[in-house]
């Protein structure tokens, strides 16, 4: 090669001396990356579900919110790491000067295993999943948990309507969901025709409602206020339409719903045990 | 002398252009393709013609009417009319027309013929007269609340979307004629029922009894727009 066809290429920087103070050298600055970005991921884990999920109506809408809260913020510094180490590798140790040669860049210095490095990483990733674990785990044991006094729902989907059915409440059916506050209810699910997905969003739980099959689920509401059913399974033609109002009320306000939806054969006896919550 | 590579990258760039070109405009097409087979008629849509006022419990509302029949196939024509234009002849089908217009909170009568034969329910609650004025619909003369379950030919049956009237539902079951097959044999059911309208929106409405093919008769005419389904513009 000509020298004059010879381009000029940048070395890389040279790294700053070790005694150089922690926040100019590079690890001070990833650090201080890693910190401002896990400093905003932890506040998006705590203010976001407050705008992307919906006030919930029952303890496992209540959990379901916790794992979201609990999860980002566990998240947040893994992710922080990952996104500042990428950030400022492209930006401070990108090749400068691209296009204007021919020659490759230069190889950087050769990286060694660091036993330290591996031992940590194993060791964060381990604690965040054994802690997720065991989360998830006391979750789904306290939504299976029986309760002596709930009460049962039979829930039908079919193409595009949802029905309710109060077996307690001489099998009266409905198209709205109203549920009474502070109690248990047991939701038997199933469907007429194709695979729907009942989803009542604001109590926080989901199950498929599959045809010939019983699937139950569970949810035990503690505040008042309106949900919505909505179907969770790509089901048809109006699968978008298929959805159902709910409400979640005292138990005095159930009982005068269920007289008033021609519970008409019931005994008031009858009532005030359906909407009982004792 | 060398070129520079910059030169070099441009069609590269240009490919890259091309390619974000093509795939904005093949989702448009989709797009447009999906909004068109959603919210069109092969015959278009049938506005309520209005008939004055009425007034319903202690309220002066508009009173409009609609007519339309049910057929055991989408073959034919009535009046001259065709049934379902370019449709499957073999299925069964809503005519003249799927797309009904009604003014907002405004008390609808419609009048029906049923033609077609039928059976069983899947579900026996879709056998009640519900949403309609004093839940009951005139069949044959007669008002009745409910039907035979087990001799349903079809049902309309309409619900809102979600952003209107939550409440807002209508399902009035439609006897079937006599018969054991899908064949006009000029026999209908006369149904006539009343209903008030919610608030502006768009609203579905399908039917409910099994009349289509594969599972659990939902498939066929049952899942594809035009034949037992529909939408009612609430304007």
């Amino acid at each position: 090669m000509s020298s004059d066809l010879a381009v000029k290429t940048r070395e890389p920087d040279p790294l700053p001396p070790e005694k150089a103070p922690f926040f100019s050298r590079p690890s001070g600055k990833i650090f201080l990356i890693w910190l401002a970005m896990t400093v905003v991921g932890v506040l998006i884990g705590f203010y976001a579900p407050h705008h992307l999920l919906p006030t919930m109506l029952s303890v496992e809408g209540r959990a379901v919110w916790a794992t979201v809260v609990l999860l980002t913020v566990l998240a947040a510094p893994v992710a922080a790491f990952v996104y500042g180490v990428g950030f400022y590798s492209l930006v401070a140790w990108r090749q400068r000067g691209y296009g204007q040669s021919d020659e490759p860049p230069p190889d950087g210095p050769p990286l060694r295993g660091n036993s330290g490095l591996t031992i940590l990483w194993l060791v964060v990733s381990g604690v965040l999943v054994v802690v997720m674990l065991v989360w998830g785990l006391a979750e789904l044991a306290s939504e299976n948990a029986t309760h002596p006094n709930s009460l049962q729902v039979d829930v039908t989907g079919q193409q595009w309507l949802w029905t309710f059915s109060y077996p307690g409440a001489g099998n009266l059916e409905t198209r709205s969901l109203v549920l009474p506050d502070n109690r248990t209810i047991v939701f038997h699910v199933t469907s007429e025709d194709v695979t729907h997905g009942f989803w009542p969003v604001e109590l926080g739980v989901q199950v498929d409602a599959n045809p010939n099959v019983v699937t139950t689920i569970q949810a035990t509401t503690n505040k008042l206020g309106a949900f919505t059913v909505r179907c969770s399974q790509l089901c048809g033609l109006y699968h978008s339409f298929m959805y159902a109002s709910g409400a979640v009320v005292t138990p005095q306000a159930f009982a005068v719903w269920l007289h008033a939806h021609g519970a008409s054969a019931l005994t008031a006896s009858d009532v005030a045990r359906v909407s009982s919550s004792s | 002398m060398s070129e520079k590579p910059g030169r070099e990258r441009k069609p590269k760039a240009l490919g890259i252009i091309l390619t974000f070109v093509a795939v904005a405009i093949g989702v448009a097409v989709v797009a447009i393709l999906f909004h068109a087979q959603t919210y069109t008629s092969p015959v278009g849509t049938q506005v309520a013609k209005s008939v004055g006022t009425v007034t319903v419990n202690g309220q002066t509302l508009q009173h409009v009417t609609l007519a339309f029949n049910t057929y055991p196939d989408a073959s034919g024509s009535v009046d001259g009319q065709a049934i379902h234009p370019g449709g499957n002849p073999s299925w069964p089908s809503y005519g003249p027309t799927n797309q009904f217009q009604v003014p907002a909170h405004a008390l609808v009568t419609v009048t029906m013929r049923q033609y077609d034969s039928g059976g069983s329910l899947n579900n026996p609650w879709f056998a009640t007269v519900r949403g309609t004025v004093g839940s009951v619909a005139r069949i044959n003369g007669r008002l009745v609340h409910a039907v035979n379950p087990n001799n349903v030919g079809h049902t309309f049956t309409v619900r809102g979307a979600p952003g209107t009237d939550p409440g807002f539902f209508v399902n009035v079951p439609l006897p079937a004629v006599p018969g054991n097959n899908q064949s006009d044999n000029g026999q209908y059911e006369t149904v006539i029922f009343s209903f008030v309208s919610g608030s502006q929106g768009v609203y579905g409405w399908n039917c409910e009894y099994p009349c289509g093919t594969s599972v659990a008769g939902f498939g066929g005419p049952m899942s594809a727009f035009g034949y037992m389904s529909g939408f009612l513009h609430v304007v």
